[in-house]
């Protein structure tokens, strides 16, 4: 059981939330799309489980490291 | 009638016999020891990888935990001079606990001189390090000379351990934390690849010298297939996407990539293209939107700098819509680190081709190998941007005023119109063409073909000058 966190790489705006918590995801699967430097940037999972927590919602702006997600395989 | 009698049970062999392990990694058989094999911590060997001479050394660990005396330090000097008086690589396989405290400083100038050694060797012969155990101290710096650093699953490399950072600063640390695979192949950059397993490592420090030491020659184009690559980036152009699918269609096969994990919005591999050995460097949109930064800056530079420095040929593949902002950046030096990438570019005098896929904005364009600094050849898709930044950016700030002063159910139209118009003068491929920064446009289909003709007809070039760990 290891729990991948997920955090934002820059500040950037989220444009798509594609999961809530529980959403089977697959290793590589998009969980959120985010806005930054004009670009519509996918943020994907590593690993493969579930999404146990979801942190963020559609227009919130993020701050560089701010979790995102934390999936458990 | 005889019958059978159970084997004999010898001791199972050490894994970290140092013979066992150069016997692993040469090719099977070629392995001739330089000197008798002795008390000295070290054991320094040639044999052949896939057939090309190679020299290498190990610590061995089972030796006072391998630490390194000066006896053990003259035989890896005399490894490192010997491989460099016959041209050939030298690896070395490192699990060592540093000097040897009662040699004192004795062992300090020793260790020192197997320093002094790599960097007389920096830049001519392919070093490589493969870490497998501890590498502290002294041993720390010797993979952190070299041009490759490779570590395994029991690999840590740290300056001052555990016990010492606890009294010092309080740190309660352990070894994996402190130097462990994933501290230097995600945060700090000193190693360049991790592997899951020992053979693992053993089996990439092969590969690496095989790309660096049996660089091949490019085979000629006429057989190469169509392939339309355009069809691995996303349809939506604004889309950020990953490019490592487009660098495996480029090279021949699977490559070897460098720093997978750190600054990962840079993309650095050693592969083969038409049978040659060549570097690919390329932005990736999907971390962090492609945007250059003081880290991959650095990375670039130091794959630019080594490839240079050994004659192998460079593709950039270039997708980026500018340097990373931030007050953090800033303060992180990316004016200092950024300044390396133009210099190692600038610098280079291997054949360097340059592709822009889809766009190449602002001080990131001048960095990733454009016509000012040198390449060779400037291609570009159908359709690609180069510009100080995006056209709808650049209107809104050149035409500001006209913006605001007209309603703003009209403003988006007119926006919309002016970024067209700007794109047509002063961000097109057109434009960039005619100005001559770009030499022409290529068709997706026939990129494989167009980067290695580009790069074979390109006078082979080496540089002269050593390969300093940016």
């Amino acid at each position: 059981m290891a729990v991948e966190e997920i955090h934002a790489e820059m500040v950037s705006s989220v444009w798509k939330v594609l999961v809530t918590p529980g959403s089977p995801v697959a290793a590589g699967d998009t969980l959120v799309i985010l806005e930054s430097m004009k670009m519509e940037i996918p943020v994907l999972t590593e690993q493969a489980g579930t999404v146990a927590e979801l942190h963020v919602v559609e227009g919130e702006v993020l701050q560089e490291g701010d979790l995102i997600a934390t999936v458990q395989s | 009638m005889t019958t059978l009698s159970p084997a004999p049970t010898l001791p199972a062999p050490d894994p970290r016999d140092p013979e066992d392990r150069l016997a692993r990694f040469f090719d099977p058989g070629s392995l001739r020891p330089l000197a008798a094999r002795d008390t000295s911590g070290v054991l320094a060997a040639r044999g052949t990888v896939e057939g090309s001479p190679a020299i290498a050394f190990c610590t061995d660990a089972t030796v006072m935990g391998g630490a390194m005396g000066l006896d053990g330090c003259r035989h890896i000097v005399d490894a490192i001079d010997t491989a460099l008086r016959e041209r050939v690589p030298v690896v070395g396989i490192w699990h060592s606990g540093g000097a040897r405290l009662a040699e004192g400083v004795t062992a300090l100038h020793a260790v020192g001189e197997v320093f002094a050694a790599m960097v007389r060797a920096s830049g001519r012969i392919p070093q490589i390090s493969v870490v497998l155990g501890p590498a502290a101290g002294g041993a720390a710096y010797g993979p952190a000379l070299t041009d490759l650093v490779i570590m395994g699953p029991a690999g840590r490399v740290f300056v001052t351990g555990p016990d010492v950072v606890r009294s010092v600063t309080g740190e309660d640390v352990n070894q994996e934390t402190l130097g462990g695979p994933d501290t230097h192949g995600r945060r700090s950059g000193v190693v360049h690849v991790v592997t899951d397993t020992e053979p693992a490592a053993l089996a990439t420090a092969r590969r690496a010298v095989d790309l660096l030491a049996a660089q091949g020659t490019f085979a000629g184009v006429a057989d190469e297939p169509d392939e339309d690559l355009g069809a691995l980036l996303p349809e939506q152009r604004q889309r950020a996407y990953d490019v490592k699918p487009l660098i495996g269609a480029v090279l021949d096969e699977p490559g070897l990539e460098l720093h997978p994990r750190w600054a990962p919005n840079v993309v650095t591999v050693l592969g083969r293209l038409a049978g040659r050995t060549v570097g690919v460097i390329a932005n990736n949109p999907l971390r962090l939107g492609g945007c250059l930064d003081s880290a991959s800056a650095e990375k670039a530079a130091r794959f630019v700098r080594m490839c240079d420095a050994f004659g192998v040929p460079l593709v950039v593949l270039v997708d980026v819509p500018g340097y990373l902002p931030g007050v953090g950046q800033e303060w992180d030096g990316v004016v200092r680190r950024g300044a390396k990438l133009l210099h190692a570019f600038a610098e280079a005098v291997v054949p360097r081709v340059t592709l822009v896929t889809r766009k190449s904005y602002g001080g990131a364009y001048i960095a990733m190998n454009s016509r000012s600094l040198g390449a060779t050849a400037v291609f570009a898709w159908p359709g690609a941007e180069v510009a100080v930044m995006g056209a709808k950016a650049a209107v809104g700030i050149l035409h500001r005023k006209k913006l605001a002063a007209v309603p703003q159910a009209e403003r988006d139209a007119l926006h919309a119109e002016l970024a067209a118009e700007h794109e047509r003068i002063a961000g097109g491929v057109d434009r960039a063409i005619e100005i001559g920064v770009v030499d022409e446009v290529v068709e997706p289909a026939q990129t494989r073909r167009r980067l290695i003709g580009a790069l074979a007809d390109a006078r082979p070039g080496r540089g002269a000058h050593g390969n300093i760990p940016l």
